[in-house]
């Protein structure tokens, strides 16, 4: 039998950093006690983790962090709840457990050779920073075509990333437009819904695939956009989000029609979505 | 082989002996499977047991494993029971159930080592079902009351004993091992006879009921089969395949363990995010997911019906809501397909 | 009985014709012998799945609440005390609702009925002047009605509707006061054999909930044992969450508990959660002289405050 995978791996708080002006927002930077713990720990850009954090339970987040950048692993938590709260307060230096990984990852190889139009919103940009790491390393890049980022927030101090924002702004090889809802002092960037820059920005089909992560108001009117250029149910990749528990695809929580989330997905196409139940 | 029934406590005792044993014991009114201590506690004059075995392999409550974090760092220790166990007379149905939750916790990419080790670790000891309940529909959901499926025994009640079989090397071992007598001719031809007699008079259709459930989800008629559900859990605790469960902590600062404990989808909580948003709001879209799940889900994952027909869930429905009504409801309705 | 349910039939329809409710909630013949289930009529033409016997246990009331249009409900005494709780509660408006009152003599209990036939299959069940004949595979057994009933009924005193819009059926005779032999019992033994009698019980718990869900007054949005912060009780079926679990329940429900014996029912593995309901009746009536749901006027006891209430709790010097 393999290893229990309800058996987290220890591992070390050693940044706890508060990416949003608001506060509601952390972004976590765990440290592998070992070698021989990162090799068990072998992720790819779209996969979850559950954190468990001890005396309070445990809960599932993106990995945000790629694994071209080793020795950590890094996730963005909001506060909503007993494990997120529990987080936020931590102290650097605490230990807490991380299982996984978990899921499956975006299509990477599948992506090879294509334009990638990448669209998220909100904090939804966890594992889409994952990938745009991956992505850019320069052993990956020439794997891929056009790489086009929309990322769209409520205002600047929500966007996640910022230190990244920045790097990806002055490099070439990646297309970033950054967009805030109502117009901000100090902002010189994009202002519109993501949706409306989508429909600005009007990113070609041809040969290109989106990948889509945010809140469900964000993906449900920026779908059309997409499908307005052309865009098709099997070029659109989704990372769908719901309530789990095992993440093993056993305890029945998390399923969208016959699939579970956590073991079957995050990561969907648009097109396997559209044979599973709206419901989620 | 055979077991005289004034013989049996005896022989249980002997397996007590060696393993944890498993028998139907009586609860005032009803039958629960429990573990016994001694041979006498057994009692074999019953139907089924209110809730099924499944909590032997899948315990209702159960530690994952403890931790503790200090300076030193964190001290995992994984809590997984390989007590060799015996189920003696567990009803076919139940032994169904457990074949059908084997696909859930040995999935195609996880394996459940609680589950399973337990699994590994036990002997199946079957009663088969001489008179079936009038709320059992076995025969329509693949089993049967003398079906051997997964069975390491197969103990058939003739009067003053039991014909037994053996039907996997673990109960051959089991017989070796108690040396069991053999089974004259008039024995064996009466446990033929309880098998031909043995008759299930409920009989649920299901002929075109998956391809009904394909394709209604957004159809008018789930708005009704909830109404009068009261959204509790006697249902899916009742249930020999239903595998929900939680995952909690249960500690004292760093000191503590994980437990997994059953859960329902029937109730509102389980599917509800930490944003505040229910992709199930209400309790018609919760039955729905419990027959989608049982009756289409489960069939395209693993080609067969989360369901081994045992009654149980009829039974113990405080408000009578009996699920062989909604299937029959769903069969014979027009589904609307478009969403 | 069958004239009963003929009856109820009638109005029903006459009521849905007229557009005087829109929805009707009543029993329906149940998919079992001797079974009833709960069942919501909204057109005229369905109004014939209505039915009347001994086994309509359930309490209606509990699908009362907060509903929009006006509505008619079948409903024994006991549902009535119910009604008229929640109505305290305002979960429930007086002037949309249309009680069909039906005086009850009370209900068998399914759990002796199953007694009664060894736990075989009952195949049908007649019903005579007082008794039962319980018809099975190959014997039959009359039982007198009296062996049958919940114990619930055996002590109700409500069993006329005390508020209702019509009543269908004959009144039932009035029966003793309750002396709470019962909860007495209880009450006299040692805290040590209190505590082996609860974990008894309890330890048949499965935490099912069909005991507060089958409650009318157990309506929380988020109930005390889901809340995660504060945990107040573990999730686990460990005796002592189990008692916890419905002594909350139980004390969430003082002074609101109508002893319909619903939710003693509802369990499926017949614990005796009277045992516990009772002992706060009995509290509720010995503190406050107060019963619920038996006035419309009178306001629930723990809401309430006056200047003679009791103060056990006090320890004067």
């Amino acid at each position: 039998m393999q290893r229990n995978p309800y058996l987290p791996l220890p591992m070390k708080l050693v940044k706890n950093f508060t990416e949003t002006e608001d506060k509601l927002i952390h972004t976590f930077t765990f440290q592998f006690l070992s070698e021989e713990d990162e090799k068990s720990f072998p992720y790819m850009p779209g996969q979850f983790a559950e954190i468990c954090v001890f005396g309070k339970g445990e809960a599932p987040f993106g990995i945000a962090s790629s694994p071209t950048e080793p020795g950590f692993l890094k996730f963005s938590v909001a506060k909503v709840g007993l494990v997120s709260t529990a987080l936020h307060m931590m102290e650097e230096g605490t230990m807490v457990g991380i299982r996984g990984p978990l899921g499956n990852y975006y299509p990477l190889e599948q992506l090879k050779g294509k334009n990638i139009v990448i669209i998220g919103g909100g904090f939804a940009f966890t594992t889409l920073r994952s990938m745009i790491t991956y992505m850019l390393k320069p052993e990956h890049r020439g794997d891929y075509g056009k790489l086009t980022v929309i990322y769209g927030a409520r205002n600047p101090g929500l966007l996640l990333y910022k230190e990244e924002l920045e790097e990806w702004n002055g490099r070439s090889d990646i297309d970033l437009v950054c967009t805030i809802d109502r117009p901000v002092d100090g902002w010189t960037g994009r202002v519109g819904f993501v949706p409306t820059v989508t429909k600005e920005v009007a990113p070609s089909s041809e040969n290109s695939v989106a990948i889509i992560c945010g809140p469900p108001v964000m993906i449900k009117f920026t779908m059309p956009e997409l499908e307005a250029c052309g865009f098709k149910p099997d070029q659109i990749i989704m990372s769908l989000e719901n309530r789990m528990k095992c993440g093993i695809g056993m305890c029945g929580r998390c399923n969208v029609g016959n699939k579970y989330v956590c073991k079957d997905g995050p990561v969907f196409t648009k097109a396997e979505l559209n044979q599973l139940p709206n419901e989620y | 082989m055979i077991i005289a029934k004034n013989a049996l406590p005896g022989l249980l005792d002997k397996l007590v002996a060696e393993y944890e044993v498993y028998a139907p014991v009586k609860q005032g009114t009803y039958s629960l499977y429990k573990q016994i201590c001694n041979g006498a506690e057994a009692d074999f004059g019953y139907v089924n047991s209110k809730i099924p075995p499944k909590g032997i392999l899948f315990p209702q409550s159960e530690k994952l494993y403890s931790y503790s974090v200090t300076g030193e760092g964190t001290n995992l220790e994984e809590c997984i029971d390989n007590r060799k166990k015996v189920v003696f007379g567990i009803r076919p149905c139940d032994v169904k159930g457990l074949l059908l939750m084997d696909n859930v916790f040995n999935n195609d990419k996880f394996q459940d080592p609680y589950y399973l080790t337990r699994r590994a670790n036990t002997i199946l000891v079957g009663m088969a079902c001489n008179n079936p309940a009038g709320t059992c529909f076995c025969t329509s959901m693949g089993s049967g009351p003398f079906d051997q499926s997964g069975l390491d025994l197969m103990l058939a009640d003739v009067g003053e004993a039991y014909v037994v079989e053996a039907l996997s090397q673990k109960g051959k071992d089991l017989v070796a091992e108690l040396a069991l007598g053999a089974a004259d001719s008039t024995q064996k031809d009466a446990a033929a006879r309880a098998k031909e007699a043995a008759e299930v008079t409920c009989v649920v259709n299901t002929e075109g009921l998956k391809a009904k459930l394909d394709v209604n989800f957004y159809d008018s008629i789930w708005e009704k089969f909830h109404e009068k559900c009261l959204g509790c859990a006697a249902c899916t605790y009742s249930c020999p395949t239903c595998h929900c469960f939680d995952i909690v902590d249960e500690a004292k600062d760093c000191n503590g363990c994980r437990v997994r404990n059953w859960d329902s989808c029937m109730f509102p909580l389980f599917t509800l995010h930490g944003s505040g948003h229910n992709p199930r709001t209400s309790g018609k879209e919760r039955m729905r997911q419990r027959i989608m799940h049982k009756f289409k889900y489960f069939v395209d994952n693993f080609n067969a019906p989360a369901c081994v027909g045992c009654g149980r869930c009829i039974k113990n429905c405080p408000v009578n809501l009996d699920v062989r009504e909604i299937l029959a409801d769903i069969r014979g309705s027009e589904a609307r397909s478009d969403k | 009985m069958q004239k009963l349910a003929s009856a109820i039939q009638d109005v029903a329809k006459k009521l849905l014709e007229e557009n005087k409710v829109d929805l009707v909630v009543g029993f329906a013949g149940g998919s079992l012998p001797l079974r009833s289930t709960p069942c919501f009529i909204r057109n005229s033409e369905e109004a014939a799945k209505l039915t009347w016997d001994y086994s309509c246990e359930n309490n209606l009331a509990n699908y009362l609440r907060k509903r929009e249009g006006k509505v008619a409900v079948v409903a024994k005494g006991c549902d009535v005390r119910s009604i008229v709780a929640l109505i305290g509660e305002n979960q429930i408006n007086r002037d949309n609702l249309y009680i069909i009152g039906i005086p009850c003599s009370g209900m068998v209990d399914r759990l002796k009925v199953d007694e009664a036939v060894e736990g075989k299959d009952l195949l049908a069940a007649e019903e005579k002047a007082d008794a039962l004949v319980l018809k099975c595979k190959g014997f039959e057994k009359e039982v007198k009605l009296d062996e049958l009933m919940h114990d619930t009924c055996k002590v109700c005193r409500y069993g006329n509707p005390v508020v209702y819009d019509m009543i269908i059926g004959d009144a039932v005779p009035a029966r003793p006061e309750d002396n709470f032999a019962d909860v007495a019992a209880f009450e006299a033994l040692s805290p040590a054999d209190r505590k082996a009698a609860l974990a008894a019980e309890f330890s048949k718990c499965i935490r099912c909930y069909a005991c507060r869900n089958a409650c009318p007054m157990c309506y929380c949005t988020e109930c005390f044992v889901d809340c995660s912060s504060p945990e107040w009780v573990k999730k686990s079926t460990d005796v002592t969450d189990n008692i916890m679990f419905q002594a909350g329940r139980v004390f969430h429900s003082a002074g609101r508990c109508a002893d319909c014996g619903a939710c003693d029912r509802a369990c499926p593995m017949g614990i005796n959660l009277r045992g516990m309901t009772r002992k706060m009746v009995k509290e509720v009536k010995d503190l406050f002289g107060h019963e619920t749901g038996v006035s419309l006027e009178e306001k629930p006891a723990l809401s309430t405050f006056t200047a003679d209430d009791p103060e056990p709790f006090l320890v004067k010097e």
